[in-house]
């Protein structure tokens, strides 16, 4: 917990200071999880402030102090999936607004060394986010959790309110989609010049 | 098998690697403000919801008030005025039975 059970007590009671120090705390963690969930950098913010408005209008349902952080993970998780499913239909166009935009940064980096890195960087990000949008919305959320997050199964349970088998099974699924996805394309220059598998240019 | 592992293990590998090229981003200078002025904004749009259902509810109140005091009270007195009580009622319709009783009349 980066915060008191004392803190979230306060806030539940309408303490919009008390509420202001959470979403002090909390905020960058909640931030990367939802840029690593949307894959896109310039709505995290706005996924965010969703997503600690969402808290504040629903903290007093919170039973106990206890159960905060997987309460907070549930709303990020909500919040990202609404997020994703509004993108569904413009996903296409997003990879490559996604690669132009990392791009631009990539150049706008000084040094050659620098800039290689962020290269590579832009490649794996780019890379497993078109791996990870070969499930649906939900499974993409829920890969990103364990796997990427490092989320263990029994707080995926927490967050989820579903039992551990049935949250392994939908994993080993989801994970198997992204495995075959990934052979597909672990000839491809992406990963080739990521630093995964070997160069093949052959299609 | 063992090729599988090797993809699985890459693939563990692509994730490590792309939580370290996604790191957690600094929240911009706007984002409390910009944050505080949504739990405002959907404060007050709540707020005007519940006013308009209030003012909905109070303009339907005084319409059915209009409606029994304009129609329904009137027909309800008229009603009364025009009828008679029950016992006026029984008495006209066994006048008779009187009559006949004293006579002797027919049993």
């Amino acid at each position: 917990m980066l915060v008191e059970f004392e803190l979230i007590e306060r806030a539940r009671s309408g303490d919009d200071g008390a509420f202001n120090q959470i979403v002090q705390a909390y905020r960058k963690r909640i931030l990367g999880t939802i840029s690593r969930t949307i894959g896109r950098p310039e709505d995290v913010e706005d996924v965010g402030q969703e997503v600690f408005l969402r808290l504040y209008y629903s903290l007093d349902q919170l039973r106990t102090p206890e159960v905060f952080e997987p309460w907070l993970y549930r709303l990020t998780v909500n919040a990202a999936y609404d997020y994703l499913r509004r993108q569904r239909r413009r996903q296409e166009s997003r990879m490559s607004d996604l690669s132009e935009q990392q791009v631009m940064l990539a150049d706008a980096a000084a040094g050659g060394k620098r800039r290689d890195e962020e290269q590579r960087r832009t490649k794996i990000r780019e890379l497993a986010q078109s791996l990870l949008g070969q499930v649906s919305e939900e499974d993409r959320i829920l890969l990103t959790l364990k796997e990427v997050e490092g989320l263990s199964l029994k707080e995926l349970e927490k967050i989820y309110k579903v039992n551990e088998n049935a949250l392994k099974v939908r994993l080993f699924r989801a994970r198997q989609r992204v495995l075959k996805a990934f052979g597909a394309k672990e000839n491809s220059e992406a990963v080739s010049k990521a630093g995964f598998g070997s160069v093949d240019d052959s299609e | 098998m063992d090729r599988m592992q090797d993809q699985g293990d890459k693939l563990d590998a692509l994730f490590a690697e792309y939580r370290m090229a996604c790191p957690d981003p600094e929240p911009g200078a706007d984002f409390m403000p910009a944050m505080w002025k949504r739990i405002e904004a959907r404060r007050v749009a709540t707020v005007s919801v519940f006013r308009h259902w209030a003012q909905v509810c109070v303009m339907a109140t005084v319409a059915l008030t209009l409606l029994i005091g304009a129609v329904l009270i009137p027909r309800l007195q008229d009603n009364a005025a025009s009828s008679s009580s029950y016992l006026e009622a029984l008495s006209a319709e066994h006048s008779g039975d009187y009559i006949h009783m004293l006579a002797g009349g027919p049993r």
